[in-house]
């Protein structure tokens, strides 16, 4: 406790909110005579702009060490006193609320005693922990000016690009051998003229010009270490078993005497592929690449192609980043055995074989060997299904059907293409698509969450019914050639990467943002911020504005070089701390550690990612935690004055 | 259970509906429709019956013919979708169906088709004419008999079996029960709604339509009886004789009118005029007014010096009769009619 402490101490009437229940005049006495109570006044707004320059004016006059203001919730005016403290050279620290109008005059309004005798006990405990409060500085942590990009998708390049373009150093971490993720695999896009393999090669080049960028394809995270401002992250780099500068006739020799034959999940397992293999020729990186998972070490490629070394092996790398940019994208709903004839009926696919159907055909659209003519999709599969399954919707689908229906039709002429919807969601711009499709013929169908068309097989066709609700519930069929499931987007079904970071999820198990609207890239770890559509169903335009907006927030986390850190923080007493471990089990921020200190093992607290949230102290047994501005002597001394 | 059938829509094309794919379903055109009534609505619901291409539920629907064709809907439909029109072509649809020789579905389909009955029935009334070696008195006396017998002959052969068809599809196959006794009481509606149109009343702003429309089906009506039972051309009494020069004005003076509107598209109505459209409005000109210039011809004494006239409206009167009366337009007059007898059947 600090002698000679003088402080100032403001009883608000709130224009009668507090005044009409709370003899405020009879509180001002009562604490007036606490021996930091320099002076005490009443107000009848103290939020009031004279208000607030009579106090800046008494704090100056008097050299007061701190404020207490009795008024309405901290959430309302903390911020604002805070503020008056400050701009009357005080640390913010110094002041003190006291809420006595939600916890005294509205609470009460029945009782003005008990009410007014509540409201001495709450500034009571207030100028209690004035007597504590003390000037705290936010302490300052070095921050690596680095960012990695997990994911090169559409998302993660022009995340790359824009904090490339910001002057940061940028590494790009893809998993798969090849940049340009889901875009990547389809042909003509929505609302442009661009095909995804346009827009990936487009991105990819744009990255080649920056040397700032690190490109690592075929690289897996698999360690984090440290906090915001300097995360320490390892990355397991598999060879692709073929080295630079070969050339392109040897390497196409080698993938047509490869003998080994797996599904192609780049074509959703439509077709197969080599073991040595390339998605699509102007795929990115040129080199192509050795499924090692497939291969069977035969030989056959390495004697038709010099540049090819089976005995390439996995590198280790370690780098230091400020921050991290999750942009690890989405998996497509896979139908459950039997839903809407899935796997069980030849005609059933879904809408992302779809698509590479209708990319990789040409001139007739041919399904297992017959003419495709009548098309009937199904719309939310997977998606605003009943509690127990996943209730979102995915967003895309709608659009990404509807352009599918629109190129195959003019693609292949002679389509027919049935929608059996749930109503339609082409918002924004997209609504032109579904125009195109309405004059193009299109014919949908709706029913609602309870009554889903019903797909039979008879014959080499396939029987959809549906309840029509556009047509007064009237029973309708089409006999259809091919069954299109509107898979909808889900998390990706390996969280490797988000466990490594403990990276929170929401109710539709995506990534989650700390707040919807007004935080919509950071996370509740601090440093990595999430874009595109691991944190929900998005399309490219909504993944590109995220990616932009998560790049900026990264940046702003590393671009001074250092960091300000929250300076109400958990702090050890190291001579009381005897390593129970209960405080790290308790943190939710991983922010304690296990450290030697003079040959004993205690806990000690990451400054830069504690919260000071307080978990850690109720479980401490010796008492060897305090929070910083919430000591358990300030926190007695007011239970004391509240008494 | 029905089978959709998107082929239906190019079908429906032939007969002039544009766009009607565009609907999203919105229900405006049946929201601000003057007619359409909760328990009775349209035109949504044909819209959706003609995308889906259930021709079964549109042959057996009237609704068609309750729709007066004041074009609200079409102004007021969000996506361009024209319901007005669609129901048109709907009505256009259903007389070929209605039709047991086809020629309708034909004649409504193709304008060659068309034209070339229309030259057909021109070269016949000539080579009439040369058999009998251009004799005014002899054609003035077939063209009077002409008259009579076509009316006799299209009534029972065509129109007759065609409204039994109707009759079949809209009231016997879709299984509606109505006992005798109704048919007899309900057929004050046939007469009432045949000679007044007194639906199309309800439709917003329609009175000045309505009236004109009222007006010609008596000039019409008038006229036919005029030189056909009381042989205007050859007549003695002078109020038949002024009787014809007035309802014979009466009858062009009104379609000039029509004929003008849809030329100058002033309303939602006249804007998607099928060749079916300008063929009834300018036969029924070309009647009115080629019939009171013979009767002025032989008035002043004129004709027999320009028996071209005679022929011209002879030709006139025969392509109307053979082609317009039983195939085309005029037909609608007669299905509305009976339509509404039948929606007041299946009350």
């Amino acid at each position: 406790m600090k002698d000679k402490k003088k402080i100032g101490v403001y009883i608000c009437h709130c224009g009668g909110n507090i005044s009409d229940y709370v003899d405020v005049e009879k509180v001002r006495e009562a604490v007036s005579g606490d021996e930091i109570v320099f002076l005490s006044k009443t107000t009848m707004f103290a939020c009031s702009d004279s208000n607030q320059r009579d106090m800046v004016e008494d704090i100056k006059e008097h050299n007061l060490d701190g404020v207490v203001v009795a008024s309405c919730s901290p959430k309302l005016h903390l911020t604002t006193f805070r503020n008056v403290s400050e701009r009357a050279d005080l640390n913010k620290y110094t002041y003190v609320h006291a809420n006595i109008r939600e916890q005294a005059s509205w609470a009460h309004s029945d009782n003005k005693m008990g009410a007014t005798e509540k409201a001495i006990h709450l500034v009571k405990a207030a100028i209690a922990k004035a007597h504590y409060a003390e000037a705290q500085v936010a302490p300052k942590i070095k921050a690596e000016k680095r960012v990695a990009v997990v994911g090169a998708g559409v998302a993660g390049m022009k995340a790359a690009l824009s904090l490339a373009d910001k002057d940061c150093e940028v590494l790009l971490i893809e998993r798969e051998p090849f940049v340009g993720g889901r875009v990547a695999q389809w042909d003509t896009l929505s609302t442009t003229t661009e095909t995804g393999k346009e827009m990936t090669t487009r991105l990819y080049n744009e990255l080649l010009k920056r040397d700032n960028i690190t490109i690592l394809t075929n690289s897996e995270l698999i360690g984090n270490k440290g906090s915001v401002g300097n995360i320490e992250l390892t990355v397991r780099k598999s060879p692709r078993y073929i080295k630079g500068n070969c050339h392109p006739e040897d390497l196409k020799r080698a993938i047509e005497v490869c003998p080994v034959e797996v599904p192609d999940e780049f074509n959703f397992r439509l077709s197969n592929r080599k073991a040595i293999y390339k998605n699509y020729p102007s795929e990115y990186p040129q080199t192509p690449v050795i499924d090692m998972k497939s291969c069977t070490r035969c030989g056959e490629c390495e004697k038709v192609c010099s540049s090819i070394d089976l005995s390439e092996q996995a590198e280790e790398l370690t780098f230091n980043v400020g921050s991290v940019l999750m942009a690890t994208g989405f998996d497509s709903y896979t139908p459950a055995y039997g839903e809407f004839g899935y796997a069980t009926s030849d005609n059933v696919i879904t809408l992302p074989q779809f698509k590479r159907m209708i990319d990789t055909q040409e001139g007739k659209l041919i399904h297992k060997g017959k003419e495709v003519h009548n098309i009937a999709y199904i719309y939310c599969v997977g998606s605003r299904q009943e509690e127990g399954g996943n209730t979102y919707c995915s967003r895309n689908c709608c659009t990404s059907t509807i352009h599918a229906a629109v190129t195959a039709k003019e693609k292949f002429g002679k389509i027919n293409n049935f929608h059996f919807n749930r109503g339609l969601r082409t918002y924004g711009k997209q609504e032109l698509l579904y125009a195109d499709s309405l004059r193009n013929g299109d014919i949908y169908l709706q029913s609602y969450e309870d009554g889903p068309p019903t797909v039979t097989p008879k014959g080499d066709k396939t029987i959809v019914k549906i309840n029509d609700i556009l047509t007064a519930g009237e029973e309708l069929e089409v006999a259809a050639d091919l069954v299109v499931l509107v898979t909808g987007m889900v998390p990706r079904a390996d969280n490797k990467v988000g466990s490594l970071f403990k990276l929170p999820k929401g109710r539709d198990q995506f990534f989650n943002e700390v707040h919807m609207k007004l935080r919509p890239v950071e996370t509740v770890i601090d440093g990595v911020t999430i874009a595109g559509a691991c944190q929900g169903p998005k399309n490219i335009a909504e993944s590109v504005n995220s990616a932009l907006s998560a790049s900026t927030k990264s940046f702003s986390i590393v671009s001074k070089g250092e960091l300000e850190t929250e300076p109400l923080i958990a702090v050890i007493n190291d001579d009381k701390c005897t390593w129970c471990g209960a405080c790290e089990e308790a943190c939710p921020f991983d922010a304690i550690l296990k450290t030697e200190k003079d040959g004993r093992t205690i806990a000690q607290i990451n400054n830069s990612v504690c919260k000071g949230c307080g978990m850690c102290t109720p479980v401490c047994e010796p008492d060897a935690i305090d929070l910083i501005a919430c000591s358990s002597a300030e926190i007695m001394s007011m239970i004391d004055a509240l008494a | 259970m029905a089978t959709i059938n998107p082929a239906f829509g190019n079908e429906l094309q032939k007969y002039g509906s544009v766009n009607f794919n565009a609907c999203y379903n919105c229900g405006n055109c049946t929201a601000v429709c003057s007619l359409s009534t909760t328990e009775n609505s349209f035109p949504r619901e044909m819209v959706r019956l003609s995308a889906l291409g259930l021709e079964e539920e549109i042959q057996a629907s009237l609704k068609p013919w309750e729709c007066y064709y004041c074009g609200e809907c079409t102004t007021y439909c969000p996506q361009e979708a024209n319901p007005g029109e669609l129901m048109m072509s709907l009505r256009r649809y259903l007389t070929a169906k209605y039709d047991w020789t086809g020629l309708s579905g034909l004649l409504y389909k193709s304008l060659p088709v068309s034209i070339a009955a229309f030259i057909l029935v021109f070269v016949g009334v000539m080579a009439f004419a040369m058999s009998v070696g251009f004799e005014l008195e002899t054609l003035l006396h077939v063209g009077h008999q002409f008259e009579m017998i076509a009316i006799g002959t299209i009534g029972m052969v065509i129109l007759l079996p065609n409204i039994i068809r109707m009759w079949n599809f809209t009231i016997l196959k879709p299984g509606v029960k109505v006992p005798f006794k109704k048919y007899m009481r309900s057929m004050g509606e046939l007469f009432v709604h045949m000679f007044t149109q007194k639906r199309a009343l309800g439709c917003d702003d329609n009175q000045k339509r309505w009236f004109e429309h009222l007006i010609l089906v008596f000039g019409y009506l008038a006229l036919l009886f005029t030189t056909v039972f009381l042989d205007w051309f050859s007549t003695t009494s002078l109020l038949v004789h002024v009787f014809g020069y007035v309802v014979s004005t009466v009858v062009f003076v009104v379609t000039i009118d029509f004929v003008s509107g849809r030329m100058k598209k002033n309303r939602e109505v006249n804007k998607h005029s099928q060749p079916s459209d300008w063929f009834f409005v300018i036969w029924l000109f070309l009647m009115g007014f080629t019939a009171f210039v013979v009767r002025l011809f032989i008035d002043f004494d004129w004709l027999e010096s320009n028996k071209w006239l005679y022929i011209v409206h002879f030709t006139v009167l025969a392509q109307w009769a053979l082609l317009i009366v039983p195939f085309g337009k005029w037909t609608h007059f007669l299905y509305r009619s009976f339509a509404l007898y039948f929606a007041k059947l299946k009350d």
